[in-house]
C-alpha cells in the first residue's frame, strides 16, 4: 500500500493546481483520485486534508468553484483553475524544479576533496 | 498577494453565518457517495464500502473541523471562551489583578497625558487649511538670527514677491487695545494686521468680509476684524454688526468682518485692527512680523531666495542699513520648535516609567507562572497546541492591559486638566492639548504593546516544560533557578530605569535651584510694577508725555509708605523691549561686521535708586540732563568692562541706533551694575540707559512705560499706583500690576514646570520600583520558607536570615543602580540644553538618586526580612 505521509502536505497545493491544469474542472473526489493515479498509486491522500487545501487555494484566488452536475447527475462542487492560479502553478513548478536540481547534486555520490 | 486575499477571505467568513458549514456538509456527502459507489463497484459490501470511505476521509468530524479551521480564523472562534476564562482567573486573584491594573493605569495614564501634550503642541497641524504651506519670514542680521521686518522691507516684499500667494504682517501686541464706549475701558487682546492677513491663513470671516487693500493705506477708512466671542460679547451677536464702529485706542474703527468661532492665531485675540503703513523714510524700526502662504510647488528654499533678493534690493535703497538676507521658515516650527527638546525629553522619561510598570506586572506574572504551570501542563496533555496556550495567556494579559488603559485614560484626563492650570503660559498651543482621538489611538497602541510584553514573559520562561514534570510537582516546591534569575533580572532592570528618571529629575531640580539663586542685579523685595500705556491720540507730543510721567511720579512719591518710584521702558528680569546697535566715538567700525544690538532703556531719574542697582561710577540722571541739546547716557558694568577696559568711560561719547555719522552723540555720565533683562539664565551683556525725556526717544518710544514703586505692602503700593494714575487721567487703564517677586517667580516658570513634571515621574518610578522589589523579595521568602527553616534548625542565628533577605534586596538594587548610573550618564547629555549651572554628570544629583533608591530597596526589603526572621523552623518544616 502507499503511505499517508505529512511530508506531502506541503506539495498538495501544487499537485492540485497541476491536476486542474491538465484535467480541467474537477470535483474534489475526482481531484483526489487523479492525484493518486498520477503518483502511480504510491500516494494515498488523506481526503480530509484535501478539502482544506482546496479551500485555501480558493481563498487565495488561484482556484474558483461552482456547483454543477457530476457524471451520475449528482450535485457536486467543481473546482477550476483561474488565470492567477495558472501563473502560480507555473511559478511553483519552476521553484520545485530548481530546488530539485540543487538537491540532486547532494544526493549524487559526492567527490571527496 | 494571494496570501492577503486569503486573509481577507477568512475575515469575511465572519459575516457569512454558517452557510458555508452546510455547503461543505453537502460537498462531503457527495464525496462520500462517490467513494462508496466506487467501493461498491470493487465488490465491497455496503457497510464496508461506507466504512472504508469514512476511514479514507479521516473521519467526518475531523474533516469538517479541518475545513472549518481553514475557513475561519480560529483565534476569533476561541476568543469568547478565552475571555470568559481570563475573567474568571482575574477574579480569582483579586490582589494580583488590582495591583496589576493599578500599576498599568499609572503607567499608561502618565504616558497618555504626556502624549496629549506632545501631540497637541508638536505633532498636530496648525488649525488652518493647508497649514504646512504657511511660513514666517524674518530678516537676518544685526546679531539676531531671525528678526522682524520694518515697514520698508515689508512693503517691498508685498509688492515684489513671487513665491507666495499672499503675504501679510502683524505686530504682536502684548497689551491689547484699549476699548472704550462699552462701559469701563478695557484692554482687548489682539494684533494689528495688514489687510491680507486672513487671506494668508485662508480663513475668510464668517460675517462680512476680509479687509480691503485700501484700508491698509494711509487715508483709507480705519477697519477692524473681530472674533466671534467679541461679536457676541460687545455687538450683541447682531447679524447686522458689520459696519458698526468701535473705538480702539481712542480711534474709531469700522467692523468689516466677524471671524468664525474657534479661530485662533498664536496666543489668541479678539480684535484685529488693520494697520495703515506709511511709506518709510528709514529702514528701521523693525516691528512687523511677516507671514506668507507658499504658492503651490514653491519650496521653502525658493521662498527664502525670493525674500532675500528683495531684502538685498531694500538694502541698496537704504545703504546705511545692513541686512541683506531673509529667511522663510515653516510657521509651526517657529511656534513650537523651541519646545521640542524639553517635550521629547519628558516623553522619553515617562516612557521609562511605563517600562517600569510593565516590568512590574511581568514580574507579578512570573510569580503566578509557577502556580499555573500545572494548569498549562494539563492543557497540553489535553491537546492544546503551543499557539493555543499563548493565545490564552495573551487574552488574559490584553484584558488586564485594556482595563489598565481605560483607568489610565481617566487618570490622563484629570492630569491634562491639571496641566492646563499649572503649565506656564509660555507653552505654545496650550489650547490644543486634549485627550483626543489620536491620543486615544496612542493609548490603545501602548496598551497593546504592554499587554503583549508582559503577557509573553511567562511564555518565554517556560521554554519547554516537560508535561510529566509539571504534573508531578506539588505546588509547594521552590521554583526553578531560572525563575529566580528572571525575577531578579526584572527587578534590577526596574531600578536601572528608575535611576535614570531620578537622575534626570535631580538635574532639573538643581537647575531650577541654580536659576533661582542667580542675582538679578537689583533688590527685588517690596517692589511693585505696572504698565502704563498712553494712547497716541492724546499723547502725541513730547511735552504731554513728559508732563504726565512727571506728575505721576510726583503723585506716587507723595503717597504714604512709598520710598521711591521710577519708570522704565524695559523691566527685569525678562521684559526687554528694545535693543539698539551703538558706535563709540573715535573707534572705527569693523567693515562688514554689524554692530551688536544691546538693550537700550529710557528711564526716569530715580530708576537705579528705586530698583536698588548699585551705581559704580559717575552719577544718575538729573533734571539738568533735560536741557535741550544734552544727551546723557549711563552704561552698565559689562559694557564698561568690554569696551572701556582699564579706562574711565565717563565723558566718552557714543552714537546709538543704525550708524549715521550725523546722529546725536550721547555722553556717558555714569556706570551702573549689571541687571538681567533677558531672563535669569542669560549671560551678562552690555546695556545702555537714556533719560526718557531725551529728544531722540520722547515721545515715540516712551508712550508705554513700566512703573516701579518701592515701599510698603504690595496692596498699598498698588493702591498708590492706581489712584495716582487715575487722578491724572481717568481714562487710562493700569495694566499688569504685579509684585517684582511675582515677575521673578514667573520668569523661571518653564524650568519649574519641567522640574515638577520630571519629579512627579520620578516619584511614580520610585513607587513602582518599591512595589516591584517588595514583591520579588516577599515572593522569594515565601518560596524559600523551607530552606530558611532548615538553616535555622541547623543553628543559623535569626540575624543572619534577616541579613540574607535584606542583602538580596540591596544587591538587586545595587546592580540596577550601577547599570543605571552608566545609562543615565550617557543619556543626561541629551538634557544639556535644559540645564543651567549644572553639568550633565552632576555628582550631587546622581548620588541623591542612588541613595534614595538604596533607601527604598532597604525599606521594601525590611518587611519580608522580618517575616523571614520570624519563621518557626519546626512549624515550617512540619507544614508541608
Amino acid at each position: 500500500m502507499g503511505e499517508r505521509s505529512d511530508v506531502w502536505q506541503g506539495t498538495l497545493a501544487l499537485m492540485i493546481l497541476r491536476t486542474l491544469e491538465v484535467m480541467g474542472p474537477l470535483h474534489g473526489y475526482g481531484i483526489a483520485r487523479r492525484i493518486e493515479q498520477t503518483s502511480g498509486n504510491r500516494l494515498l491522500i488523506n481526503y480530509g486534508t484535501l478539502y482544506p487545501a482546496l479551500l485555501k487555494l480558493e481563498q487565495e484566488g488561484y482556484v474558483a468553484s461552482e456547483w454543477g452536475a457530476s457524471e451520475n447527475n449528482r450535485k457536486a462542487k467543481y473546482y477550476r483553475l483561474t488565470r492567477a492560479g495558472r501563473k502560480q502553478a507555473q511559478r511553483e513548478t519552476r521553484d520545485w524544479e530548481r530546488a530539485n536540481t540543487i538537491l540532486a547534486r547532494f544526493l549524487a555520490p559526492q567527490e571527496r576533496p | 498577494m494571494g496570501a492577503i486575499r486569503g486573509w481577507l477571505s477568512r475575515w469575511g467568513e465572519l459575516f457569512r453565518r454558517g452557510r458555508s458549514e452546510s455547503e461543505f456538509s453537502a460537498e462531503l456527502e457527495t464525496h462520500l457517495q462517490m467513494h462508496v459507489e466506487a467501493n461498491l463497484l470493487r465488490g465491497l459490501s455496503p457497510e464496508e464500502a461506507r466504512r472504508q470511505a469514512l476511514v479514507a476521509l479521516g473521519g467526518l468530524e475531523a474533516a469538517k473541523e479541518l475545513h472549518r479551521d481553514q475557513r475561519r480564523l480560529p483565534f476569533l472562534d476561541s476568543l469568547p471562551q478565552d475571555l470568559r476564562f481570563a475573567l474568571r482567573m482575574l477574579r480569582k486573584n483579586p490582589g494580583f489583578t488590582a495591583v496589576a491594573v493599578l500599576t498599568l493605569a499609572l503607567g499608561i495614564g502618565a504616558n497618555t497625558a504626556v502624549f496629549s501634550i506632545v501631540y497637541g503642541v508638536l505633532l498636530k497641524p496648525l488649525p488652518f487649511p493647508d497649514s504646512d504651506r504657511l511660513v514666517m519670514i524674518s530678516l537676518q542680521g544685526r546679531g539676531v538670527d531671525r528678526g522682524p521686518m520694518g515697514t520698508a522691507d515689508f512693503l517691498a516684499l508685498a509688492e515684489r514677491q513671487r513665491a507666495f500667494t499672499h503675504v501679510a504682517a502683524y505686530t504682536p501686541s502684548t497689551l491689547g487695545f484699549a476699548l472704550t464706549g462699552f462701559g469701563v475701558p478695557q484692554m482687548i487682546p489682539g494684533m494689528a494686521v495688514t489687510p491680507e492677513f486672513f487671506a494668508v491663513l485662508d480663513t475668510p470671516p464668517a460675517l462680512g468680509r476680509a479687509p480691503r487693500p485700501e484700508e491698509g493705506r494711509p487715508g483709507g477708512e480705519l477697519a477692524a476684524v473681530v472674533s466671534d466671542h467679541f461679536w457676541r460679547q460687545f455687538l450683541g451677536a447682531d447679524p447686522a454688526a458689520v459696519g458698526r464702529k468701535i473705538t480702539l485706542e481712542e480711534r474709531s474703527y469700522t467692523v468689516v468682518g466677524v471671524l468664525p468661532p474657534g479661530f485662533r492665531y498664536a496666543q489668541g485675540g479678539e480684535v484685529w485692527p488693520v494697520l495703515q503703513l506709511h511709506p518709510p523714510t528709514e529702514r528701521p524700526p523693525y516691528w512687523l512680523i511677516p507671514i506668507g502662504r507658499l504658492r503651490p510647488g514653491v519650496s521653502l528654499a525658493q521662498a527664502t531666495g525670493d525674500a532675500s533678493r528683495i531684502a538685498a534690493e531694500v538694502q541698496r535703497e537704504f545703504p546705511r542699513s545692513e541686512d541683506t538676507l531673509a529667511v522663510a521658515a515653516p510657521m509651526k516650527e517657529m511656534w513650537v520648535g523651541d519646545e521640542r527638546p524639553a517635550l521629547l525629553l519628558l516623553f522619553g522619561a515617562v516612557g521609562f516609567v511605563l517600562l517600569i510598570a510593565v516590568v512590574n506586572v511581568a514580574s507579578l506574572q512570573l510569580s503566578r507562572a509557577t502556580a499555573r504551570g500545572r494548569e498549562m501542563a494539563v492543557r497540553t496533555a489535553l491537546g492544546a497546541g503551543r499557539r493555543r496556550l499563548v493565545r490564552q495567556l495573551l487574552t488574559e494579559s490584553l484584558l488586564l492591559a485594556a482595563t489598565g488603559a481605560l483607568l489610565g485614560v481617566a487618570v490622563a484626563y484629570l492630569c491634562v486638566r491639571a496641566l492646563a492650570l499649572l503649565s506656564p503660559s509660555t507653552l505654545p498651543r496650550m489650547n490644543e492639548i486634549a485627550v483626543s482621538l489620536p491620543v486615544l489611538a496612542f493609548t490603545a497602541g501602548i496598551a497593546l504593546v504592554s499587554g503583549v510584553l508582559f503577557g509573553l514573559t511567562p511564555a518565554f520562561q517556560s521554554a519547554s516544560p516537560s508535561i510529566g514534570e509539571s504534573l508531578k510537582q506539588g505546588t509547594r516546591t521552590s521554583c526553578s533557578r531560572e525563575s529566580h534569575r528572571a525575577h531578579n533580572a526584572l527587578v534590577a532592570a526596574e531600578f536601572t530605569l528608575a535611576l535614570v528618571v531620578l537622575a534626570g529629575a535631580g538635574l532639573l531640580i538643581r537647575t531650577l535651584a541654580k536659576m533661582e539663586a542667580v542675582s538679578p542685579g537689583f533688590n527685588p523685595g517690596r517692589l511693585v510694577t505696572a504698565l502704563v500705556a498712553l494712547p497716541d491720540a492724546r499723547y502725541s507730543k513730547a511735552a504731554d508725555v513728559t508732563s504726565f510721567f512727571d506728575r505721576l511720579l510726583d503723585r506716587i512719591q507723595g503717597w504714604p509708605g512709598v520710598e521711591s518710584s521710577a519708570i522704565a521702558a524695559s523691566l527685569p528680569p525678562n521684559l526687554l523691549q528694545l535693543t539698539n546697535p551703538f558706535h563709540i566715538e573715535g573707534r572705527a567700525d569693523r567693515p562688514g561686521q554689524p554692530a551688536p544690538a544691546v538693550p537700550e532703556i529710557p528711564i526716569s531719574d530715580g530708576y537705579f535708586r528705586t530698583l536698588g542697582v548699585p551705581l559704580l561710577r559717575g552719577r544718575e540722571f538729573s533734571p539738568a540732563d533735560r536741557a535741550p541739546g544734552t544727551h546723557a547716557l549711563i552704561i552698565n558694568e559689562n559694557m564698561a568692562g568690554r569696551y572701556f577696559p582699564g579706562e574711565d568711560p565717563i565723558g566718552k561719547r557714543v552714537q546709538t541706533g543704525e550708524y549715521n555719522p550725523k546722529s546725536d552723540f550721547y555722553t556717558i555720565v555714569g556706570v551702573a551694575g549689571n541687571v538681567k533683562y533677558e531672563g535669569l539664565a542669560a549671560e551678562d551683556e552690555p546695556a545702555m540707559y537714556v533719560p526718557f525725556t531725551d529728544s531722540g526717544w520722547c515721545p515715540w518710544f516712551v508712550q508705554s512705560m513700566y512703573v516701579v514703586v518701592r515701599g510698603g505692602t504690595t496692596s498699598a503700593a498698588s493702591e498708590a499706583l492706581r489712584s495716582s494714575v487715575s487722578s491724572i487721567d481717568r481714562q487710562l487703564p493700569l495694566i499688569r500690576v504685579r509684585a517684582m517677586d511675582e515677575l521673578l517667580y514667573d520668569s523661571v516658570a518653564d524650568s519649574r514646570f519641567r522640574a515638577g513634571l520630571f519629579a512627579s515621574f520620578a516619584g511614580l518610578a520610585l513607587v513602582l520600583a518599591a512595589t516591584g522589589i517588595y514583591g520579588v523579595v516577599a515572593y522569594s521568602v515565601s518560596q524559600r520558607t523551607q530552606e530558611i527553616a532548615v538553616r535555622m534548625a541547623l543553628g543559623a542565628p535569626r540575624g543572619s536570615v534577616f541579613g540574607l533577605v535584606l542583602g538580596l534586596a540591596l544587591r538587586l538594587a545595587g546592580a540596577g543602580v550601577g547599570v543605571g548610573v552608566v545609562a543615565a550618564l550617557a543619556l543626561a547629555r541629551l538634557m544639556r540644553s535644559l540645564l543651567f549651572g549644572v553639568s550633565p554628570a552632576d555628582p550631587v544629583a546622581f548620588m541623591a538618586a542612588a541613595v534614595l533608591l538604596a533607601l527604598v530597596a532597604a525599606t521594601a526589603g525590611y518587611v519580608p526580612a522580618r517575616r523571614a526572621m520570624n519563621i518557626h523552623p519546626t512549624a515550617a518544616l512540619r507544614g508541608e
